[in-house]
């Protein structure tokens, strides 16, 4: 087992260079130039003065020679200076990432906790009318993106209740209840595909699982239904939905950056947001890093998850 | 070890010798192997034209493993295998294709490989096609003798799969098997299950195209009673090797080897006076796995008759007339006449 | 209805009368059992017997109400003088491994991947005894003992994917032994066994059988099977029975021409190689096209005009019986009007 989870550290180490190394080339291929942009205000800018500032940034030099550059300073944990402000990129990660954290916990949080009742719901009453209305619930979760579903959020909640979330961001411990009233609508947003994704996989793999044979034995022993699908069926059911849960997280992280943005929550998906707007390199570039880890950590973790629940994966590795 | 039939012709069919087939067991960072699994660890085997070999053997002995190797569907890991006179473990892809028309196969489940949405006609065309022997009308025309020659109707061309029984589907199967006029048919389980009434059909039926078509069958079953009564000569295999063959009905009615025996013995019959299988001679407990067979005779864990040598000595092949058989009782037993 | 001579004086331990199960399919309502019946005694071994179609299985599974998508339409399951057909679930769920245990034709796939073996035999006892969990460890330590798994203790630890088909089945026996039934239901436990094993787990039921002074209801297709373990067989053929009586008589002088058949269509080691094996024409008719009259008709040999009609259930000596026109009394009139009658 710890081979094995030394093998998938290496493997996602691999990963997240190779995502470092693909964002860092993209956003230079991205119209648009971070020099320009700072001095647009200024009037009667000259060559001279561009030349000076691009040097300042160490955008004069090879491509490949700044990425070297890059690469050997992140290794030693320096993700470089904000173009914008001069702030160290880490200092900006680290006073953001708290809340996007606990942005996407309460995202995934409520996508489980609502989508695992849904899922066992539908497949219990199959077929009954709470079982396709649950389902053609599923497919517009799963369809709608969940930047308009914030949208709409906002726009309703604001005219039919003249609500609007709060202007100011408070942490949660300057003033939990605001914090949480605040983050509760983005999460829902954020959370509503991976409910409705849980809900349909859960269902279809509890389906398959309640006619295997197993289950029939189970039921033959004596056991209560409750007991068939708490103890049995349920636990046989949920690998599938964990790897439907590792996938979500991609999707919620991707979703943090506008919805953010919509909510006016200071978090990484904001500092992306803005960072792209202006090309500040060192920080998006920082961002999208720290977001690949994250992701695949969390599928790393998943994985595990696996043989802890499964005696025959646990078997096969090692 | 070989089972090398004194009465066969000078140039048979097929020719197995010292095939062998390891599965290699990989594990940990660098999928580095750790093993092998002997699926199939020197057989030697010979089949005439127009002759039946059985090969039995209880599940992980190999036999699947003999008839997918000379199919060529998996590389030995040496050995060899003479069709009709050429070697196929030898042979280009293009030669071996053009071999492999005389060469059929039909399993257990024989719409297993076949795409559920096709209708019988392709499916029985399918070699046809595949070889270039003929296409279209032709090809539908000798899907339709065929179908009636295995007992089925030419309207059945256009149906589905799934509307046929499971006699029936094995019949279509057997059908496609012959389109390619093939001189070999391996029978890998093909009518185990089936229902006892629908057995013995397909059973009278592959017997009558042996008498019409002089196909030569190696008949592969678990069912000891279904294989002597189709076979000429039998192979017994246990972990990968033969250890004994001979006969069909000498084979059974005097079996030499103790798993021979244990075999025998466990065939059930429906005589209400015959006393219960388990107060017979038997084979204890269960076989062990072919990734670590034991040393010395491979049966000797389970043999109600080990001794001395088996556990450390590999038992070497007798033979007595027509039969032969790998056994420290026959080596002792030889040695005490010669004495 | 299906008396038998021998057991009526004692009431049976289970009695299946008339049953009639129905599954709704694409192709709409169908019959998987049309009429079975049948009547076990304490500590007696009934072997169902039939080919695929037969309704042999869905009739095991009936009784434990065990039916996935089918419903008994009709008919009685009495067990110890009470109607299960229609008892609640939670006195269902109290009969079920308590009173009624079974096992299953698959053992790779009859336990929970995700649990110890030990774990699936404590919870076994525990759904019926309140005894605690290392009472309940003990008890499987002996049960496992018993259905001769060597080294139980540390067995107990092993995931079924760690063990062989033949000790999976065997630790299937353990599960439906945990709370010593009354009877036992064995669904086609060897078929998936290599024949050596086989013959190994079959003692097992039948010594633990007389250990525990069980009923044995086994479900088989294999005649040799029959012929090794049953008192009494129940031959079915397409959701009905078309013959039943002890074992002895009923295989060495079959009364139904479908039971004669299937006798001779099995090759022993006596048969003429020579010859073609006797086997049934045709094959058993799918559900939704079950022929009028006698149901084996169209595969019988001896077949006559009055076969077109439903044929009588026909008692015999010794308590046997033969869903047959052969078997029936002339006249042929009588017959049509009455076809219930009886053969002195």
């Amino acid at each position: 087992m710890t081979e094995y989870v030394i093998r998938r550290l290496l493997y996602g180490l691999l990963v997240v260079f190779l995502v470092t190394v693909f964002v860092f080339l993209a956003l230079r291929l991205i119209p648009g130039d971070v020099v320009r942009l700072q001095l647009a205000d200024a009037p009667g800018v000259t060559e001279e003065q561009v030349d000076r500032l691009a040097a300042e940034l160490g955008l004069n030099q090879p491509l490949f020679t700044q990425l070297g550059t890059f690469l050997a300073d992140a290794v030693r944990g320096d993700f470089g200076q904000s173009f914008q402000d001069g702030e160290q990129v880490t200092t900006l990660i680290g006073e953001r990432l708290p809340i996007t954290l606990q942005l996407g916990a309460m995202a995934v949080l409520f996508g489980v906790l609502a989508g695992i009742p849904l899922g066992v719901l539908s497949a219990v009453r199959r077929n009954s009318w709470l079982d396709q209305s649950l389902r053609l619930v599923s497919v517009a979760g799963i369809s709608i993106p969940n930047f308009w579903l914030g949208l709409l959020m906002v726009t309703y909640l604001a005219l039919l209740f003249t609500w609007s979330p709060p202007l100011v961001y408070q942490g949660p411990t300057e003033d939990l209840s605001s914090n949480l009233v605040h983050l509760a609508l983005p999460a829902l947003a954020l959370g509503t595909s991976t409910m409705a994704s849980i809900a349909r996989m859960l269902r279809s793999s509890l389906l398959e699982v309640l006619h295997s044979n197993f289950i029939r034995t189970v039921r033959a022993k004596g056991a209560s239904e409750l007991r068939v699908i708490g103890k049995h069926a349920m636990r046989n059911s949920v690998v599938p939905v964990f790897s439907i849960l590792g996938l979500q997280v991609g999707h919620i992280l991707g979703g943090t950056v506008i919805l953010e943005s919509i909510f006016g929550i200071p978090g990484m998906g904001m500092l992306i947001f803005e960072s792209v707007q202006m090309r500040d390199y060192p920080v998006v570039l920082g961002c999208v890093v720290v977001y690949g880890a994250v992701f695949v950590l969390i599928n790393l973790i998943v994985d595990v998850c696996y043989g802890v629940i499964d005696p025959r994966i646990r078997y096969a590795r090692t | 070890m070989s089972a090398i039939s004194n009465s066969a012709t000078p140039e048979p069919l097929l020719e197995v010798r010292d095939l062998v087939k390891h599965f290699p067991i990989t594990k940990g960072l660098l999928n580095r192997t750790v093993g092998k699994v002997h699926a199939v660890d020197g057989v030697t085997f010979r089949i005439g034209r127009g002759e039946t070999l059985g090969l039995v053997g209880e599940s992980g002995s190999g036999k699947s493993t003999v008839a997918r190797l000379v199919l060529r569907l998996l590389d030995p890991t040496s050995g060899q295998i003479h069709f009709a006179g050429t070697e196929l473990t030898r042979q280009r892809p293009a030669e071996l294709k053009r071999l492999r028309r005389k060469l059929q196969i039909i399993f257990q489940d024989p719409f297993s490989a076949c795409d559920p949405r096709m209708t019988i006609a392709q499916v029985v065309t399918e070699p046809l096609e595949a070889h270039r022997i003929s296409t279209g009308k032709a090809a539908r025309r000798t899907a339709a003798e065929l179908l009636e020659r295995v007992g089925l109707a030419a309207s059945d061309l256009d149906k589905y799969p799934h509307q046929f029984s499971g006699g029936q589907a094995q019949r279509i199967g057997i059908a496609r098997a012959l389109t390619t006029e093939p001189e070999l048919l391996v029978c890998d389980e093909a009518v185990s299950a089936l229902d006892v009434s629908v057995q013995a059909q397909v059973l009278n039926l592959l017997r009558e195209l042996q008498g019409e078509l002089g196909l030569a069958y190696l008949f592969i079953a678990h069912d000891l009673n279904v294989v002597r009564y189709i076979s000429d000569r039998i192979c017994v295999m246990y972990l990968g090797q033969f250890v004994e063959h001979g006969p069909a009905d000498e084979l059974l009615a005097e079996p030499q080897h103790p798993y021979t025996r244990s075999l025998a013995a466990a065939i059930a019959s429906a005589d209400p006076h015959r006393p219960p299988r388990w107060d017979r001679i038997m084979a204890r407990g269960e076989a062990p796995s072919p990734s670590a067979p034991p040393s010395g005779c491979r049966f000797h864990p389970r043999c109600p008759a080990a001794f001395e040598p088996c556990t450390n000595k590999f038992p070497v092949e007798s033979t007595m007339g027509e039969r032969t058989v790998s056994c420290h009782l026959h080596d002792a037993a030889e040695v005490l006449s010669h004495d | 209805m299906w008396p038998n001579a021998e057991h009526e004086q004692t009431v049976p331990l289970l009695r299946v009368a008339d049953l009639r199960v129905e599954f709704d399919t694409a192709r709409g309502t169908v019959e998987a059992v049309n009429d079975i019946g049948f009547e076990v005694s304490a500590e007696q071994t009934v072997a169902i017997v039939g080919e695929s179609g037969s309704g042999k299985s869905v009739t095991a599974l009936a009784v434990l109400q065990l039916l996935d998508g089918g419903r008994i339409a009709n008919g009685q399951i009495v067990w110890d003088g009470q109607d299960l057909s229609a008892v609640d679930k939670s006195r269902m769920r109290g009969i079920r491994g308590e009173d009624i245990a079974m096992i299953f034709q698959d053992p790779m796939t009859s336990l929970d991947p995700l649990y110890s073996i030990g774990d699936q035999i404590v919870e076994a006892i525990r759904l019926h005894r309140k005894i605690s969990k290392t009472e309940a460890r003990d008890r499987a330590v002996e049960l496992l003992g018993q259905v001769g798994i060597p080294d139980a203790r540390t067995r107990l630890r092993a995931y079924p994917h760690e063990l062989s088909g033949g000790q999976r089945q065997r630790v299937m026996i353990a599960i439906a032994l945990a709370c010593a039934p009354r009877l036992l239901i064995a669904d086609e436990p060897t078929t998936a066994l290599d024949v050596t094993i086989e013959a190994q787990v079959l003692e097992l039921i039948r010594d633990l059988q007389r250990q525990y002074q069980m009923a044995l209801v086994l479900v088989t297709h294999d005649m040799g099977v029959v012929a090794e373990m049953a008192d009494w067989v129940v031959v079915c053929y397409a959701g009905q029975v078309v013959e039943q009586g002890p074992a002895g008589k009923l295989l060495t002088d079959p009364q139904h021409p479908y039971t004669e058949a299937l006798l001779t269509a099995i090759p022993t080691p006596e048969t003429d190689k020579s010859q073609p094996l006797g086997a049934i024409g045709g094959a058993v008719p799918a559900l939704h096209e079950m022929p009028p009259g006698c149901r084996f008709q169209p595969r019988c040999r001896h077949a006559w005009q009055d076969c077109t009609q439903p044929p009588p259930v026909v008692r015999l000596d010794g308590g046997r019986s033969s869903r047959c026109w052969l078997r029936a009394p002339a006249p042929t009139e009588s017959r049509r009007a009455e076809p219930e009658q009886e053969l002195a």
